[in-house]
């Protein structure tokens, strides 16, 4: 016996009584927890383990005290938003990104068959810009955007997925961009299209990203043109593509047509699928 | 059981002098030189929600403790029949969060397993019968294999223990849902640690090398000696835990602080470059979160299988917070 392991007289009936509501609360806490884990598991999983029948009867059971698949749906995309906030609350467009020298660089994958239309679709390429101050759009060729100045820079690029690549790329930065056109006053968001069809199959799938002004800011945010020295090829976004190393992978989008400056949170493939939106790293 | 007076004898030998009143002072020095002790003694209800307290707690140093049989009258105080010696061993903040943990990993561990299926780690060459990369996959392979009616594939494992394959996106909800309910359960933790002043019986001491060998030893011997019927006893333990307990429990706090670390340094690496560092390379962090994944896993077949074995007054103590064991073993 030692000062580790305390004794103390107690009163009985209140040594029974306290103990008899912690006994109420672990149970109520149990049955909560499993109706919370059950409200939120996705179908496939429930029907997998307990069976169609089971799950069919235990979602109508939790449906009808409110635990809904829409509510489960919208509490659990709070857990994203969130976390997107918490992302954003941490963004410091001060802190650069880690740069890597040459002997770093790791091959760099085309995830999702994210490829450029073709090589002829490069030589007629444009890229538009819309929403700016002036209040007429724009059209840019490669040339234009080779009278900004170039930089270069070594950075990883990270995947949700959770795999990631060392790589090199030049091009302008972003705020170059913004600086020789500027938004329109009240644009936050810059909403980004693609050349890229996701869809292996050629259906209609086109790739878009937003990205929120204070990024594109950032002397690390470039518009490549270059991988590793060489002109970017169909596989990572001829001819230019964005770079932003301080996001996840899927908002660096490939092949770039047009740059819309806009007020509202434009939508973002990913997320419209389920993913984090402001994805900051 | 109480202490032998040869058994106190040895541990004055072992231990700094300073330490000794401390280590024995509330059961085993007679009640005049406990005084000195009084103040560890008048807040010891305290973890107990100072519901258990509104009665003036009695100086447990004046009776003799004996064996934890309920009626055992050695157990309830002369004169006051309706008062009943307990040890007070978890603080309520304490057995919160432990309970808390058991959905928060549960889905913690089975959200990464679905988000490591994205990219897994730790690949080999393709297998020319499954195609299969992943360790992991090949384990749940193995484990498909002896399954009635089981679909043997490399799905199987992220199926089963996991949220399902193409579920990258649900996952991460499921994480990022779940890792902040942690960051805050260990904030509860770590308060009723401090609440309870119980850290004390978490921290390293001189002594838990030796020990450590000794319940080893105890360990390995028990399943034998049972078959053999010979008698095996348990080392003494004068502390609230044993030595490997007391590792095990405190390396828990510390496996947390590293799956955060090593989770943050992966989500947030360009703000949180400097927990990137700490880990070497952002891969470098990845390895760190699945092994501590792992360590977790191991922590926890031995936690159960020796709650069971020690039997209900361990299990309960950790949701009502009292334990009748006045003897002081574990």
């Amino acid at each position: 016996m030692n000062d580790e392991m305390p004794q103390v007289f107690v009163d009985e009936k209140k040594l029974r009584k306290q103990s008899r509501r912690d006994f109420l609360l672990f149970g109520a806490g149990t049955f909560a927890a499993l109706a919370g884990i059950w409200w939120i598991s996705p179908l496939s999983s429930k029907k997998r383990i307990f069976g169609e029948h089971a799950t069919d009867f235990l979602d109508t059971a939790a449906a009808r005290f409110g635990l809904t698949k829409e509510r489960s749906e919208r509490f659990q995309n709070r857990a994203l938003t969130f976390d997107d906030d918490v992302a954003e609350a941490l963004y410091s467009p001060t802190r650069s990104v880690r740069t890597y020298k040459p002997g770093d660089l790791t091959p760099l994958r085309n995830n999702y068959n994210g490829r450029t239309p073709s090589p002829d679709y490069i030589a007629n390429w444009t890229l538009t810009l819309t929403g700016l101050a002036s209040g007429t759009d724009v059209v840019l060729r490669l040339p234009d955007l080779g009278q900004q100045p170039q930089h270069a820079q070594i950075t990883r690029l990270c995947c949700v997925e959770g795999w990631s690549a060392i790589a090199g790329w030049s091009g302008i930065r972003f705020a170059d961009l913004l600086r020789a056109y500027p938004p329109a006053s009240g644009a936050r968001w810059a909403a980004i299209e693609s050349a890229v069809n996701l869809d292996g199959r050629g259906n209609p799938d086109p790739y878009y990203v937003s990205i929120d002004l204070p990024t594109a800011q950032h002397p690390q945010t470039l518009l490549a043109t270059h991988l590793n020295g060489r002109a970017l090829g169909p596989d990572h976004g001829a001819p230019l593509r964005l770079v932003v190393p301080m996001k996840l992978g899927l908002k660096n989008i490939k092949a770039i047509t047009k740059i819309a400056y806009v007020a509202q949170q434009p939508h973002d493939y990913w997320a419209d699928r389920g993913y984090s939106k402001y994805d900051g790293l | 059981m109480s202490d032998v007076p040869e058994d106190v004898e040895e541990k004055v030998a072992e231990l700094p002098g300073g330490q000794v009143a401390d280590e024995n002072a509330v059961a085993e020095l007679p009640s005049g030189q406990v005084a000195d002790e009084a103040p560890a003694a008048a807040p010891v209800a305290e973890p107990l929600n100072n519901e258990l307290a509104d009665d003036e707690p009695s100086n447990p140093a004046t009776q003799q403790p004996s064996d934890p049989d309920n009626g055992n009258p050695a157990t309830r105080q002369p004169g006051n029949p309706s008062q009943r010696l307990v040890v007070i061993k978890h603080h309520a903040l304490v057995r919160l969060s432990h309970w808390l943990n058991v959905p928060i990993l549960f889905a913690l561990i089975v959200s990464g397993f679905s988000i490591y299926w994205a990219s897994p780690v730790f690949l080999h060459k393709p297998d020319p019968v499954t195609h299969s990369r992943d360790y992991l996959a090949d384990a749940g392979i193995a484990i498909a294999r002896h399954v009635p009616n089981a679909e043997v594939n490399p799905s199987w494992f992220y199926n089963h223990f996991g949220l399902g394959v193409f579920n990258l996106a649900g996952a991460l909800r499921w994480h990022w849902l779940f890792i902040y309910l942690f960051l805050l359960n260990g904030i509860l933790y770590i308060l009723g640690l401090l609440l309870g002043r119980r850290y004390r019986a978490l921290l390293p001491r001189r002594s838990m090398l030796g020990e450590s060998l000794a319940m080893v030893r105890y360990y390995a011997g028990v399943i034998p000696m049972k078959i053999a019927r010979k008698p095996w006893p348990h080392p003494e333990i004068t502390t609230k835990y044993n030595a490997l307990q007391r590792g095990a429990y405190a390396s828990m706090p510390i496996a947390g602080a590293l799956a955060l670390a090593s989770g943050w340094a992966m989500h947030k690496p360009v703000q949180f470059w400097w927990l990137e560092r700490m880990f070497g390379s952002y891969d470098g962090a990845r390895i760190v979160h699945f092994i501590v994944m792992i360590y977790f896993i191991l922590f926890l077949i031995p936690h159960l299988v020796l709650v069971a074995v020690d039997g209900w007054d361990t299990m309960r103590s950790m949701i009502v917070g009292w334990s009748s064991r006045v003897g002081g073993d574990e």
